[in-house]
């Protein structure tokens, strides 16, 4: 974060969805500012809308579902006032730009390569003809993709799936974007490649000047890219800061339960932690911190009141009713301490 | 491209071959009162055992596949026995086959222009009024039997407007009905599955994509959409096809036109066994035409079909 700019900004943001008559609210007022250059990471478990929360920046949620409330402020413009495709063509594509989860599906079967890719380049850097193949065909070989004057002319069942996803990304970097959205893009992808995507991204991202927001469940991918991490459960960000922070020092229960069921953490010969429990229904009203029910160390505030966020340092916030000074003393688990631990450590070692 | 047509030529004439071979052998087992016509029972064995011999049947029966493939290469399709004795069929068919292939044309291109558009219209607006009245117009005529509605418009419509009431080939407007007719159930069927792929593709990963891209709604139908949507209705070609030739019975007879409509089974009925050979060899040789036709066209818009290699798709 040496720049400190913020380019994105999320106020209160409320999503819903009607389901068969039935009204889902997909967001719970999530707010978050993204600085320019930075890497987020949105990490949480299924369901939590981390993929919906992404979507309402581009217009992209679907026919059922709609911004009920807040407010989402890009340059000046507030995109949650967007309704009609002329608005958000001047969005998508051009400020953000997306890559999905699934590389194998996610590229048209009958057309080539090259023409999926020059879509991109025609529509948002005004090339058109030989310039334009000239362009995509520099792009594939940014991306990593050997013999790109060959390989534009192939179509996508001829690509592996590590492959196919290079030219998704270089299909989202043809768009010449500020921010690019890498909603779980080495979920489908074996481990030996997706070392190879994020190491990828993280050199296109130096060399576009992208701010990127990845949307992850896997905290490996996190620990790898991001400068800071957003942890959302049942629609809402109840604990953001820097890697370190939320790695080292987390606050939150439902954080600490989240690390704590990494294997890395796990203690030889016991059984690994897991959250019991389902995320809440989302048809109904949540009261109260959403993780409650599922914590066995709830405190009774934590079924009546919605915590606000608490300032743990200036790059730091969590939604939990245990970081108010009257709260009791919890103790986290001992995996936590752990972590906490290695975090004095480190904060020594830096004011050394 | 190319190598793959040839493959599928190939293929297709083998097929070809072997199906002629097998109706022919078929044929064979008939009861011999097919070859006969009017007088079968003044006859005593000897004549019959006579007759038979000079038309070639009591030949072993290499010989006789070989003379019928030799009369085939030449045109010669024989002569009708019962339907009408003595006339060679070629010259039936020439008589019969243009006024249902003239009908049958006409009501494909109806369907098609009329289908295609509503079938797009309707995954477009799904859910929305003009599915609905798709829908219902699918569903009626799926659901009625066609003689019905075919009737209810002989009845109707040529009096609502004036349009004669059967075919007479010097007065055009007497050809539109039939046509019209013809292609509803065509319509219904190409509007039904090209809505049915159009909302399949829709719902696709690479269209969500493109949209992400910054491409507009129309242009992810007309660049993206329309033509994955249309190759598998390619797998339709051949019965359309079928259809143009074979003639409606209903239609026909309604408006009696003197096409091919009911031809098979008139010849089936009345054991008339050149002709049921005749026709069963062309009925088969169109079908076998239309699947090759709809592979090479499949191929031709589909880089992912090959027949030379086993990897593709995964």
């Amino acid at each position: 974060m040496d720049n400190s700019n913020v380019i994105l900004s999320v106020k209160d943001l409320v999503v819903k969805f009607n389901l068969r008559g039935k009204i889902l609210t997909a967001i719970r007022g999530a707010s978050l500012d993204l600085y320019e250059g930075e890497s987020l990471a949105i990490v949480g478990e299924s369901g939590a809308g981390k993929s919906v929360f992404t979507k309402t920046f581009m217009g992209l949620l679907d026919a059922n579902g709609w911004i009920d409330s807040g407010s989402i402020l890009y340059k000046g413009e507030d995109l949650a006032k967007y309704k009609t495709e002329d608005d958000w063509i001047k969005i998508r594509g051009k400020e953000f730009a997306m890559v999905f989860q699934e590389p194998m599906t996610s590229l048209n079967p009958l057309r080539t390569i090259g023409s999926q890719v020059e879509e991109a380049v025609v529509l948002h850097q005004g090339l058109t003809g030989e310039e334009a193949k000239q362009k995509v065909i520099e792009i594939l070989d940014d991306v990593g993709i050997q013999d790109p004057e060959r390989r534009y002319y192939q179509y996508p069942h001829e690509f592996s799936g590590g492959m196919r996803q290079r030219v998704v990304i270089a299909i989202a970097v043809a768009c010449n974007p500020r921010i690019l959205i890498c909603d779980e893009p080495t979920t489908a992808l074996d481990v030996t490649i997706q070392a190879q995507i994020l190491n990828l991204l993280k050199e296109l991202q130096k060399k576009y000047n992208l701010t990127i927001i990845y949307i992850t469940h896997d905290l490996g991918v996190v620990a790898n890219v991001a400068d800071r991490i957003a942890v959302m459960y049942a629609g809402d960000i109840i604990e953001i800061g820097t890697s370190e922070e939320v790695f080292y020092n987390a606050q939150h229960p439902y954080t600490w339960a989240l690390l704590s069921s990494l294997p890395q953490l796990g203690v030889k010969g016991q059984d690994l932690y897991s959250i019991k429990g389902t995320p809440p229904n989302l048809f109904n009203e949540i009261k109260g911190d959403a993780f409650a029910p599922r914590n066995d160390k709830a405190l009774k505030i934590d079924f009546i009141k919605r915590p606000p966020y608490f300032e743990v340092s200036p790059t730091h916030k969590a939604k939990t009713w245990l970081l108010d000074p009257r709260a009791p003393k919890v103790e986290p688990p001992e995996s936590i301490k752990f972590l906490r631990r290695k975090w004095k450590v480190k904060a020594n070692e830096r004011s050394e | 491209m190319l190598k793959y047509s040839a493959k599928r030529l190939l293929q297709s004439v083998v097929t070809l071959f072997l199906v002629v071979t097998i109706v022919f052998l078929l044929m064979r087992l008939m009861p011999e009162e097919g070859y006969f016509g009017e007088g079968y029972e003044k006859l005593d064995e000897a004549q019959r055992e006579a007759i038979l011999a000079s038309m070639g049947l009591r030949d072993p029966i290499h010989i006789q596949l070989k003379n019928f493939y030799s009369d085939l290469f030449k045109g010669d399709l024989g002569e009708s026995i019962i339907y009408r004795p003595k006339v060679a069929i070629a010259e039936i068919l020439k008589s019969k086959i243009p006024y249902s292939v003239k009908f049958g044309v006409a009501a494909m291109a109806i369907s098609l222009v009329v289908g295609i558009p509503l079938g797009i219209l309707m995954a477009r607006s799904k859910n929305q009024l003009w599915d609905k009245l798709g829908t219902g117009y699918i569903v009626f005529i799926n659901a009625v039997p066609a003689a019905v509605y075919y009737l209810l418009l002989q009845l109707y419509v040529t009096d609502i407007f004036k349009l004669p009431i059967l075919y007479n080939p010097d007065r055009p407007s007497s050809w539109i009905l039939p046509a019209i007719s013809m292609s509803l159930g065509g319509t219904a069927s190409y509007a039904m599955w090209m809505r049915r792929y159009m909302v399949d593709e829709l719902n696709k990963d690479y269209v969500k994509l493109a949209r992400a891209k910054g491409l507009r709604e129309k242009s992810i139908m007309v660049r993206h959409v329309l033509k994955n949507a249309i190759v598998p209705m390619v797998q339709y070609l051949p019965t359309s096809l079928l259809y143009t030739v074979s003639g409606s019975i209903y239609i026909e007879s309604l408006y009696s036109i003197p096409g091919m409509g009911g031809l098979l089974v008139d010849a089936i009925q009345r054991q008339d066994n050149t002709l049921v050979q005749a026709l069963v060899l062309i009925y088969s040789s169109i079908g076998i035409i239309g699947l090759f036709l709809g592979d090479i066209l499949m191929a031709s818009l589909d880089p992912r079909i090959k027949l030379d290699r086993k990897e593709g798709a995964r």
